[in-house]
Order: structure tokens, then sequence, then C-alpha cells
């Protein structure tokens, strides 16, 4: 699966679990930058993560997410 | 099953604004908050539109005793939550560590911490309390050695403390304890518990853990709700054995001690367990009728008989259609039918004709699976069974032979003499609290005011000097149908007013209903009232009764869309059913036989 494939799932996943528009989710967003990541949504958009790609993360890993591309490249090297 | 993201999605549906409201509040002391879409999502799926309001993370003693959050004074359903090991840190992960007498102080400081939370709780609300127990922990710290300590291993302890939780429950009425290690034992240590997010967020729970609490929670709130489903309609081939009867020779079809035959036949003894609980159960097959009622008859290895079936649909006509019959046939709503079938097709046809019914495909290959996925359904749990669910499929059978009278009997009246029926009143003692409650609880369409009570409020009534709770019990030559109906009479100086008047639908049509009323009006002279008040507060199910005060000889006082309130002078004779063979009560109801 390409990078792009996975982005878009991830995507569309936090479109699910936060909320939010498309437009609203750029390579710079945060849970700093955006208020619908809270830490309740970041754990939902792990969970959904999981079941989505059928893996499970590290407590480090989860830590790390931070980003879309953090997120993207954590299930690439995942092997997604 | 959903996945997570696919229930975020289904909540945000607009049909859900149409629902019920069910507020939930929940008391803990960890982070539950993923439980919210899978609460919501299963509460939808059974007609509900839940809110979940969590108290805040330490604020849940505060909670319970002043009710500073308001989080339990808007709930429906109050649910109590605490993480065993945030709850005694000492008990859950020192425990090695503690002398006897350290255990038995901090279990006592627990429990008392406890008790002080649920009764708190119930001053707060008088709504359904729901207390998730402590889950035995799987993995003691003691190893092997913990099951051989006296009554002093970690399990042990856990389990004192949720019998303590189950005893301060019993005490407050309208509690119940969701046992959190049938939970544990479904899914293992690692579907139940995530260290991750424990050590993160400390949310000790996985979502596999929330998903079964969520569910479970729900099936609490149908029963307190008196939505439970009542019939199971089983399709027969392929369901109750193997291969097709009448294709194959009785030798063809796998139903008997050995496998495959066994899974079959594994399944059938589940079936009649359930009916044993008060299911009724039917057939709804595409087959002859002979057939199939040859296989029931002949057939070695069966364990159903054709008497534990109440209602049959042997043919080849659109299953949705025969479902509508069945459900008329029994009394009973569509939306209390369960239907089991092997063919995708016809579970499909049901689910999109009516939407009501629980369809439920069982996968011929899986056939093994079958007991399991019957005991894993919960759709016909009840918050107690009674000794009147047991005998229900014999009342089921009763009416059924009575129904075959029927047809030999033409002149109404004439037949109603035929079955020499024997009413039987009574004021409720405490033997009759549980069932007047569920019945209450259970009783939907001979329901004048759907007013669903608990056992507790029930005593209230029996207890207090103005009010009665009367029972009515019918038998008749074909057999006992137990206590089939209650009435609540309220007096108010002058004014007697019925609270609460309903019946079983399986004797409707036999003059039972009649009966009631006037030994209520009966009941109301003895208090020496002069005036009885009956009201009929609509449902989308009682549609049924919207006449029945009229038709007993009440006159209308006051009409609104939701409520008719009707008066009876007690001067004012009624209407008297003739055909009784006996009217029997604590007061004189000679009258009544006249």
């Amino acid at each position: 699966m390409s990078d792009a494939d996975v982005r878009g799932r991830v995507v569309q996943a936090m479109m699910d679990i936060m909320d939010v528009e498309r437009a609203a989710l750029n390579d710079e967003v945060s849970p700093d930058t955006l208020e619908a990541w809270d830490s309740l949504s970041h754990m939902n958009l792990v969970l959904a993560l999981e079941e989505e790609f059928g893996l499970r993360f590290t407590d480090e890993e989860i830590m790390a997410m931070l980003s879309i591309p953090q997120i993207v490249q954590t299930l690439v090297a995942k092997g997604a | 099953m959903p996945s997570f993201a696919e229930i975020q999605r289904l909540l945000r549906s607009a049909e859900l604004a149409s629902l019920p409201l069910l507020s939930v509040g929940v008391l803990r002391n960890a982070t539950l908050e993923p439980i919210e879409p899978y609460l919501r999502y299963s509460a939808m799926r059974a007609g509900f539109r839940a809110e979940v309001h969590f108290s805040s993370f330490a604020g849940a003693f505060q909670e319970a005793l002043d009710g500073r959050e308001k989080v339990l004074s808007r709930s429906d359903l109050a649910l109590v939550w605490l993480h065993f090991d945030t709850a005694s840190p000492r008990l859950a992960r020192e425990f090695p560590t503690l002398s006897r007498a350290d255990v038995q102080s901090e279990l006592e400081r627990t429990l008392g911490e406890l008790r002080v939370l649920l009764a708190g709780a119930r001053r707060q609300t008088q709504a359904t309390l729901l207390c998730v127990g402590f889950e035995t922990p799987p993995l003691p710290a003691l190893g092997i050695a913990d099951g051989e300590a006296a009554g002093f291993g970690q399990q042990a302890v856990v389990r004192a403390l949720n019998d303590g939780m189950r005893e301060a429950l019993a005490a407050l009425g309208n509690a119940y304890f969701l046992d959190l290690s049938q939970v544990l034992a479904r899914l293992g240590v690692e579907r139940f518990y995530d260290p991750r997010y424990w050590h993160i967020g400390r949310a000790p729970y996985a979502r596999d853990a929330l998903r079964e609490v969520a569910d479970t929670v729900t099936r609490y709130w149908v029963a307190t709700r008196g939505r439970a489903r009542k019939c199971l309609v089983l399709d027969c081939d392929n369901v109750l054995w193997g291969g097709i009867a009448g294709e194959e020779e009785f030798a063809g079809l796998a139903l008997g001690t050995e496998h495959p035959g066994s899974a079959f036949r594994e399944f059938q003894q589940e079936v009649k367990n359930l009916a044993a609980r008060g299911v009724i159960l039917a057939l709804c097959s595409k087959n002859e009728p002979e057939t199939v009622w040859r296989v029931f008859r002949d057939h070695p290895g069966m364990l159903l008989q054709e008497r534990d079936i109440a209602a049959s649909r042997i043919n080849w006509r659109d299953k949705a259609e025969n479902l509508r019959e069945i459900a008329a046939e029994l009394n009973i709503g569509l939306d209390s039918l369960v239907f089991l079938d092997d063919s995708e097709f016809e579970v499909e046809r049901v689910r999109s004709a009516l939407p009501m019914v629980e369809a439920v495909h069982l996968p011929a290959d899986r056939a093994v699976e079958y007991r399991n996925l019957l005991l894993a359904g919960g759709w016909f749990d009840t918050l107690s069974i009674s000794e009147e669910d047991r005998t229900r499929s014999a009342m089921y059978r009763a009416e059924a032979d009575r129904r075959r009278a029927h047809d030999e009997i033409p002149d109404l009246t004439a037949y109603l003499r035929s079955l020499e029926m024997v009413a039987e009143l009574a004021l409720a003692g405490p033997g009759e609290i549980a069932r007047v409650a569920q019945l209450t609880q259970r009783t939907n369409q001979f329901n004048l005011t759907t007013r669903r009570y608990s056992e507790d409020d029930i005593r209230t009534f029996v207890e207090s000097p103005d009010s009665d709770v009367l029972t009515i019990r019918v038998s008749d030559r074909f057999g006992d149908a137990g206590l089939v109906g209650a009435a609540i009479l309220r007096c108010q100086g002058p004014l007697a007013i019925v609270d609460t008047l309903l019946m079983s639908c399986r004797v409707l049509g036999r003059g039972v209903e009649q009966v009631l009323a006037e030994s209520c009006v009966a009941l109301a002279a003895r208090r020496h009232c002069s005036e009885i008040e009956g009201h009929y507060l609509r449902s989308a199910k009682n549609g049924l009764v919207a006449e029945f005060w009229s038709s007993v000889g009440f006159q209308v006082v006051k009409r609104e869309a939701a409520e008719v309130v009707y008066r009876r002078r007690l001067s004012d004779s009624g209407s008297r059913p003739d055909w009784f063979k006996a009217i029997v009560g604590p007061f004189p109801v000679e009258t009544l036989n006249e």
C-alpha cells in the first residue's frame, strides 16, 4: 500500500472520530493546533486505526503519533 | 460487528434524533469515556438515544454525597463503575505484602466506601442503579497458591467485596449488580485490559471490554423497561436438525448424540432451556407440515416436542407474512419476536420487511456454534425468573388446546362457559410482589397506564394503608393460567383511583378484564369510597384498551391527547360476565356471580 493510500485512510478515520472536515486536516495539524484533537479523541483515533489496519501500537508509538505524517510513518513502518 | 469508526458514523445518522432519550450518569474513578460511543450504539440498536454524563475523575463520592455535578439528578440510569485497582491499590497491587489483619481492614474500608457511594447515589436519584462489580483478578499475585489461601486469597477477597456490593444493592431496591468477571471470562486478559492506556491515561479497560459492558448495560435497561423479547421463532431444516426433512430419510438427518447431529441436539436443549425460562417457542419453516411434525414425533434424536411449540407456520409462503400471523395468533407484538434461520435470504427478507423483529442468521456450516450464539444473544434477558415464567409454555400449550375447542363450539358464550373458568381475586402479599412488579414492567398492550414499577414500589403500595394491590388468577379445565392480571387502587377520601390495571393478553377476550374492573369497584366500596376514577394513558402499544373504561361503565370526565380520565359512581351497577364457574375473593364478590 502506498503512503498516499495510508494517509487517505488515516484522514478518513480522523474525520469519523473527530468530526472535522477534510480541509482541516493538513500535514501541520497537531493536538496543539486542532481543538478536536484532545487526549480522548487521540485515544479513540488510536483504537480506530488499530481496527482499520489490524495492528497494535506500542505505548511509545501512541505518544509519538502527534501529526498526520508521524501517524503515516508509524503505520508504514509497521507494515501497513 | 461495526468498527469503532463505523459506529461514530452511524451515531451521526438523523434517525437517532427521533428515539426516546436515555440519560446515563456514570460515577467512576478511572477513564471510561471510550465506552460512550459503544453505549450510544447499543442503546440505539435497542431503540433509545443515549446521552452519557460522567462524573469528574475524582468526583464520584462528592456527586453521590451532594449531587453537585448534577450527573445523577438528570439520569434515567445511573451506572456506578469503580476500577478495582484504583478503589483499593493495596488489595489489587500489594496483596502479598499485607497481613491478614491488613487485608481484613482494607476489605472493610473499601466496602464501607462502596456502601456510602451507593446509598448516596440512591439519595440523589430514584433511577435504576447499575453497579459494575470488581472483576476477579485473573493473574493473582499469589499465583497458584491464591485459591489455597484459606479464604484470604486475592480472588476470595474480591468475591467477598462483590458479595458485599450485592447486599448493599439489594437493600437499595431497583439496583442491580453487573458481573464484570463474566465479561473478563468471555474475553480473556488480553482483550479485557489495555495496559498501554492504563499508563498513558488511566484508562484500564480495552475496547472489547467496554463494548461488552455497554451491551450488558443496555440489556439491563431493556429488561427494566419491559422490552425484552418474548418469543423465539425457529426455522427447522438446518436449524433444529441438519439436512432437509422430506428430501432425506430420517437416517440422513443430522440429529442425535454423535457428531454432526450432536450440535443440533445440543442446540435443541438450549431452546428447551429458554422455554423453561418462559420464552414462547414457534416454528416458521418452508416445508410440508406433516413432514416436519413427523420428525418431531418419530425421530429418536428430537428433544423438542410438538407440545413445546405454541404456534407454527409451516408452509411455502413469505416468512415475513408468517411472522406477522404468529405474532397476531399469540397476541404479542412483532418486536417481541426473535427469528432464527440458516438462510441469509430469509433473514434479510424479514429484516427489511419487519425491522422490529430481531432476525438472526445461523450459518449452517457453523452448526457447532449454534448453542453459543443462542446463549450470547441475550434477547430474552429479564431481571429475574419467576415461577410464572417456568410454566408459561404450558399455558400457551393450554391456550392452543382452547383454540381447538373454540373451533368445535361456534357460540362464544357457550364456549366460554364450557371452559369452566375460575377467577381468584386476592390482595397481593409478599409472595406476589415480584410477579406484580414483573407484570408492570412487561405488559404493554392490556395496560391502562403503563406505569413501570419495581418490587420496592409494589411493596410500598401493598404496605401503605391508603392503597391496595389486587391480583387475579385464572384457571379452567385445560389448566392453570396463573397470576394473569393486577390492579393498584389508591384511595383519596371518597375517591378511589385505579393507578394501574393490566392483564396478560393470553387471557384476553374471556371476561377476565371485566371481573378485574368490577373487583376494583367492589374493593373501593369496601373502603367506603363513593366514586372510582380510571385513567387511560396512551402509549405506542396500548391502543387495544383505549375504550376499556367506557366498556365497564365509566364516564369520561376529562379528555386530553395523551390521557383520558373516567369516573363511575359506586352506586352504578356494572356488567357482569356470567360464564365463570366461580369467582372467589377476599371481599364480597358474590354479586359478580349473578
